[in-house]
C-alpha cells in the first residue's frame, strides 16, 4: 500500500521551507494596509499555493493513480465551486443595508 | 479436511474485486472522508464569508497575531515530523516511527493549548457566541464554530496519532496505517492554512 517512495526528507523539508515562507509573506501582507477583496485574493493565493504543496507532496497524492488524483482534484473542485453561488446574494444583503435598495 | 469441504469452501468465498481507482480500500476510505469533510469545512466558511461580506461594519478585533503565526509554525513543523514518522516506519524503524509521532502528538497537543488559550483570550474580551463588544452578534459565532471545528479536528487527530502510534509499537499496526493518519493530520494542518487567513488575517485591526 505504501506509495510515497522511500527517499531522504530532502523533499519534505524544501517543501516545509517553502511553506514557512508563504506564511510569512501571508501575515506581512496581512498586516498591511490593504481593504477588503483585494486583501481576500492575496492571502488566499498564498493558501492556495501552500495547499497545492501540502496536497501533492504531504499527502502524497502525486504518486497516486491519475485516474484517483482526477477524481479527488474534479469532486473537490466541484464542492468548493458551487459553495460559491452564495456570494451573489451576500452582496445584494450588504447592497441592501447600505443604500436601502433592495428586491421590490 | 475432506474434498467436500474444500469445494465448498472454494466456493464460500468468492474471488475478491479490485478496490476502485486500484488503491487500497483504508486509503480510498480516509480521501472520501476527507473530501466529506471538505464540504463541511467549505459550508462554515461560506457561510462565514457570506454574514462577512454582507456586515458593513464586521469588526476587526485582532491587534496582534503573533501567537497565531507561531501556532501555524507549530502546525507545519509537526506535518513535517509526521512525514519522517511516515519514512520510519516504512522504513520498518518502529522505535523511529513511534519516536516521530509521539513529538508529532506533543506538537498537536501544545497547538491545542494555545488555541484554547486563544480562546481564552476572545472570551476575556467579552466575545461570546452571540454577543461581542464591537457590534455584530455573528463574529462569536463565525468565529468559535470555525476555529473550533478546527480544533476539535486537531484534538481528535492527536488522539488517533497517540493510538495508532501505540498499536504500531505494538504490533497492531503497520507502515500503511500511519499512512491513513499521515493523511489526515496534514490535511488538518491545510484547513488551518485557510482559517488563518480568512478568520484572522482578514481581521486584523488598522
Amino acid at each position: 500500500m505504501a506509495t510515497a517512495e522511500t527517499h531522504g526528507i530532502g523533499k519534505y523539508v524544501a517543501v516545509y521551507l517553502c511553506l514557512v515562507v508563504l506564511t510569512a509573506l501571508q501575515f506581512y501582507i496581512g498586516y498591511q494596509n490593504i481593504e477588503g477583496s483585494a486583501l481576500m485574493v492575496r492571502v488566499l493565493t498564498f493558501g492556495i499555493i501552500e495547499s497545492i504543496l501540502v496536497v501533492v507532496f504531504w499527502m502524497n497524492l502525486g504518486s497516486e493513480k491519475p485516474v484517483f488524483i482526477k477524481f479527488v482534484v474534479f469532486f473537490t473542485l466541484f464542492v468548493l465551486l458551487t459553495f460559491n453561488y452564495s456570494w451573489t446574494d451576500s452582496f445584494r444583503i450588504l447592497l441592501f443595508r447600505v443604500t436601502g435598495i433592495g428586491p421590490s | 479436511m475432506s474434498e467436500a469441504h474444500l469445494t465448498m469452501g472454494a466456493h464460500s468465498a468468492p474471488p475478491m474485486e479490485a478496490p476502485p481507482f486500484a488503491i487500497p480500500s483504508k486509503k480510498l476510505a480516509i480521501w472520501l472522508f476527507l473530501m466529506a469533510d471538505v464540504m463541511t469545512f467549505a459550508a462554515c466558511v461560506t457561510v462565514y464569508a457570506f454574514t462577512r461580506n454582507a456586515t458593513p461594519d464586521w469588526p476587526r478585533p485582532f491587534h496582534s497575531v503573533s501567537a497565531v503565526f507561531v501556532m501555524t509554525l507549530i502546525m507545519l513543523t509537526s506535518g513535517l515530523t509526521m512525514l519522517v514518522a511516515l519514512r520510519a516506519a516504512k522504513a520498518n524503524d518502529k522505535a523511529g516511527a513511534f519516536r516521530w509521532m509521539m513529538i508529532t502528538a506533543g506538537a498537536g497537543v501544545i497547538f491545542t493549548l494555545l488555541h484554547i488559550r486563544d480562546w481564552m483570550g476572545m472570551m476575556s474580551q467579552g466575545v461570546g457566541l452571540f454577543h461581542n463588544p464591537w457590534g455584530p452578534a455573528a463574529f462569536g459565532a463565525a468565529f468559535y464554530s470555525i476555529t473550533g471545528f478546527s480544533l476539535l479536528h486537531i484534538s481528535g487527530g492527536t488522539i488517533a496519532l497517540i493510538v495508532v502510534a501505540i498499536r504500531y509499537r505494538g504490533g497492531r499496526y503497520n507502515a500503511d496505517d500511519i499512512e491513513i493518519v499521515n493523511i489526515f493530520w496534514q490535511f488538518v494542518g491545510l484547513v488551518w492554512l485557510f482559517i488563518v487567513p480568512l478568520v484572522y488575517l482578514m481581521n486584523v485591526a488598522r
